[in-house]
Formats: structure tokens, sequence, C-alpha cells
């Protein structure tokens, strides 16, 4: 049976059916009938893959979010939250959706300070039974060193340092912190 | 060759007997019946060439549309490709975009494809064609080979020997009939090169089906599958739909030709061009019942 190999050229189909035009290839294959019927959405012709230089970029774009910003706070705040994701299951809420869902709520009532809305969102999830815990905020050069020391301590005795925490903690976090005592209700043992 | 379909882990058993001819149907008939014996081989061409021509006309004979949909193939995990640095150049137009790094395949275009792959394979299993299923993934090689011991087709999962394909007649025999369409589940090889079968099918003139990820190549692949080729669940549900429209077909063509032999004259349309509606197994057991005479 007479064919041609050469893979490079054209695609299997222009191929065949010139070969056949020619009067080379006798017989048309069994496939051939289907595929002129139901062409590919692309003829399969051979490409060769360049790369791509200068300041070419692929035009493949991000997938985000507006709910990813809300997200950022959470995980910024809180660090990942105190429920591990199940992810065999389809319809699962982490905390942090539920924490999004609230906030958008309380965004359609009308809010529009940011802050303000952060913190509703937690006071309405604490409200529901869901603890959240405040991780260490990134801090700047100086306090660093004195501050890693007083978190290794924490970790080490988890109850006792919190009362030292607070003054530290209201200077980045001032606007956030609500009371110490909210603190304390965070670090017990759920 | 009886039924080669028994051994489906050997492309060796691609071997078969020649075209299937319809010289059994002149039978030993006396005087007049001459005439007779000799319009049975017109009227078999003629309806032969009507049952291949019939399913051509419509666009979707075998009703593949309703064996997945979007959401079936999310809950799969279709849509998820590999890392965006993982991408290959080509797969770009089917990524709908990039999440936190990973590319996500998009999967209206990926239903297209697999609508139109689906089809594919169906007509060729209706007219008969050999299909191999070819994968070099060690996690499915078993599920891969079972799914084309089901379908009565062939599977090939392990090392690909240069010039299976095109040194044929060496390596195989010398009258070896190659097959008519492969179904790649698995585009790449064990380390991560585009697989040997998929140039040397384009030059040996071969039609190719494939699911393609994010960093495989889909140029020289007839009908790509824009698709997730790694998660379980995925590969499932491909090895699923393609077993399901071979076996729809095969089936279709058993009663086509059961029903033309039956009416003898050329035959009105068939009662059923799409098959019908309800998708379940059970279907292709009521079509036999209700195509008997």
């Amino acid at each position: 049976m007479a064919g041609s190999r050469l893979e490079t050229v054209g695609s299997i189909f222009t191929r065949t059916r010139d070969l056949i035009r020619a009067g080379v290839l006798k017989e048309k294959p069994l496939w051939f009938d289907v595929y002129n019927a139901f062409p590919p959405l692309r003829e399969p012709v051979f490409r060769r893959p360049r790369l791509r230089y200068g300041k070419a970029k692929s035009p493949t774009q991000d997938i985000f979010y507006h709910e990813d910003q809300i997200r950022a706070k959470f995980y910024a705040a809180y660090g990942s939250g105190p429920k591990a994701f199940d992810l065999f299951n389809p319809n699962f809420k982490s905390t942090c959706q539920r924490f999004v869902e609230k906030y958008i709520e309380l965004q359609k009532l009308g809010e529009t300070d940011e802050e303000k809305l952060f913190v509703e969102a937690g006071k309405a999830l604490l409200a529901e039974g869901v603890i959240l815990r405040r991780v260490e905020k990134a801090r700047t050069q100086q306090e660093g060193s004195q501050v890693s020391r007083k978190s290794e301590s924490m970790g080490v005795e988890s109850q006792t340092a919190l009362e030292e925490n607070p003054p530290l903690k209201e200077v980045p976090q001032a606007q956030h912190l609500e009371s110490p005592g909210e603190e304390s209700k965070g670090l017990s043992p759920p | 060759m009886a039924t080669g379909a028994v051994l489906p882990r050997l492309l060796g058993a691609g071997v078969r007997a020649a075209p299937r001819g319809r010289a059994a149907q002149r039978g030993r008939t006396l005087g007049s019946a001459a005439a007779a014996a000799a319009r049975e081989p017109e009227r078999d061409s003629d309806r032969s060439a009507r049952i291949l021509s019939e399913p051509l006309k419509h666009s979707d004979f075998f009703n593949v549309k309703e064996l997945f949909s979007v959401r079936s193939l999310f809950n799969a995990r279709v849509h998820l490709g590999h890392k965006a640095g993982c991408r290959h150049r080509f797969m770009e137009p089917y990524i709908f975009g990039s999440r936190l790094g990973q590319d996500i395949i998009d999967l209206e275009q990926t239903a297209t494809h697999l609508q139109l792959a689906l089809n594919f394979t169906a007509h060729v299993a209706f007219r008969g064609g050999i299909i191999l299923f070819v994968s070099r993934a060690r996690q499915f090689s078993h599920l891969i080979e079972s799914t084309a011991r089901s379908c009565g087709e062939y599977a090939h999962t392990r090392y690909f020997k240069g010039g299976l394909l095109t040194n044929a007649p060496l390596l195989l025999g010398a009258r070896v009939r190659l097959p008519d369409l492969i179904i790649f589940l698995h585009t790449l090889n064990n380390v991560f090169e585009p697989h040997v079968a998929v140039r040397d099918a384009a030059k040996m003139s071969i039609p190719t089906v494939g699911v393609v990820d994010t960093n495989c190549n889909p140029c020289l692949i007839t009908y790509p599958v824009p698709g997730n080729d790694d998660s379980p669940p995925a590969v499932q549900l491909f090895c699923q739909l393609f077993q399901t429209a071979v076996t729809r077909a095969k089936e279709k063509r058993r009663q086509l030709e059961a029903l033309y032999r039956l009416q003898g004259a050329p035959g009105p349309h068939p009662a059923n061009p799409a098959a019908p509606g309800a998708p379940s197994p059970g279907a292709q057991a009521q079509l036999g019942v209700g195509h008997s005479p």
C-alpha cells in the first residue's frame, strides 16, 4: 500500500486525499469518510514549538475573584483557619469561606469601612462558635529579635505569656485589637 | 484468526482475516435461482454502502453528547492542569486561566473536543475499525487494558518498541493490519516526552484521539481532548466514555445489519437514528429486544 510518511508536511487527511487524487492510493482508508463528515476544529498540522523572546508573554490570564482580597486579609490576620480542608467533600465550606460569605453579607447590608467589616465578620463567626486565633504579624527589624524571643516563650508556655503581648501587638495592630479579653478567648484550647 | 478481540494486550493480535466478504451469501441454488444469486452480491454491496453512509448524515448518530456534561467533567477534575511553568505553548488556547499558578483548562472547549472525539471513535468502531489504546502511565495500565478488553479492542501500555508501526511487517508479521484509530490516554511517556506513537501514527496516516494535558503538544493529534490526564477520576471517566462509545457503535452496527437483512430490499430510514435517550446500560438490551422480528 502506498503512503506518505511526511508527518511534518500537511495533515494525514491532506496527504491521503492528495494521494487518492493522484491515483497512487487505490483504496480509501476506513477513517477518510468519517473525517470528511466530521473534521476536527483544528487541522492536525505539525508546528514547531518556538520559544518566546524578549517581552512577549503568554496571553493566559490569572484567575482572581473579588473575594480574594478578603481571603488575603483573613489569612494575613488568622493564618490558615482552625479547621482543616476536607477535599473529598465537594460542598465543603472552609472557615475562610464562611468568613468571606459573612463579610459579603455585611457589605450588602450597606457597610463600607473595610476594617469595620472585617471585625464585624469576625464577631459574627465567633457568635456561631468558630474561634479565630490571630497570628504574629510581620514585625519591623528593631522589634524583630525581641519579639521572636517572646514568641518562642509563647510557644512553650502558651497560656501564661498572653498578658505581655497586647502592648507589643498594639503597635502594628492598633485598629484590629478589640480587647485583651478576646485574645485570651482565642488562645484558650478549643 | 477468528476473533482477535480476545487478546487485547498483544499488538500482534491485530492480525485479522482478510476483509470480511459477503461471499458466504452465495448459496447453492438451482436453475433460475442463479439469477437471484447474481443479484445477491449487488444487493449486499448496496446494503453495506447504505449501512456505511447512513450514520454520516446525522450530526450525532450515536448520541455521544448525552454521555457527559461540563458538570461531570468538572466533578472528575478534568479541568485541573499542571503548574504554569510546565505549560506547553500550543495548549494556551485551551487554557481558561491560571489560578494561583495552576492552569485551569476551559471545559467548554473540552466538551466540544470530547464530543468530536467520541463521535469519531464511534464511527470508526461502527465501520469495524481496529482501535488501539495507548498510554505509558503505569498507574493506569491495568485500567486501560481492562477497558480495551471489555470493548473488544486493543491496548498497548508497555514499552513501545521503535518501528512497531513504521516497521510492522518485520516486527509483527508479513500481513498485519495496523490500527485504524489510536486513542492516547496519556500523550507523554515516562520521561515527559511525546510518545513515539503520536509521531508514528502521523507517519502511517493513522488518525489519533488523545487526552492532552497542559504540558503536552496537541499538534499532531487529529482529535485532541484538552483535559487532565493525571487524576484517577479523570482517567476513569475518559476510559468509561470511550468504552461506552465503542460498545454503542458496535451494537448499533449489529442492529442495522440485522435490520437491513430482514428488510431485504433497501430499507426505510431506521427507526432510531439516535440511540435512545435513556443512557442506562439496560438500553442496549432493550434495543436488541425491540428490533427482533
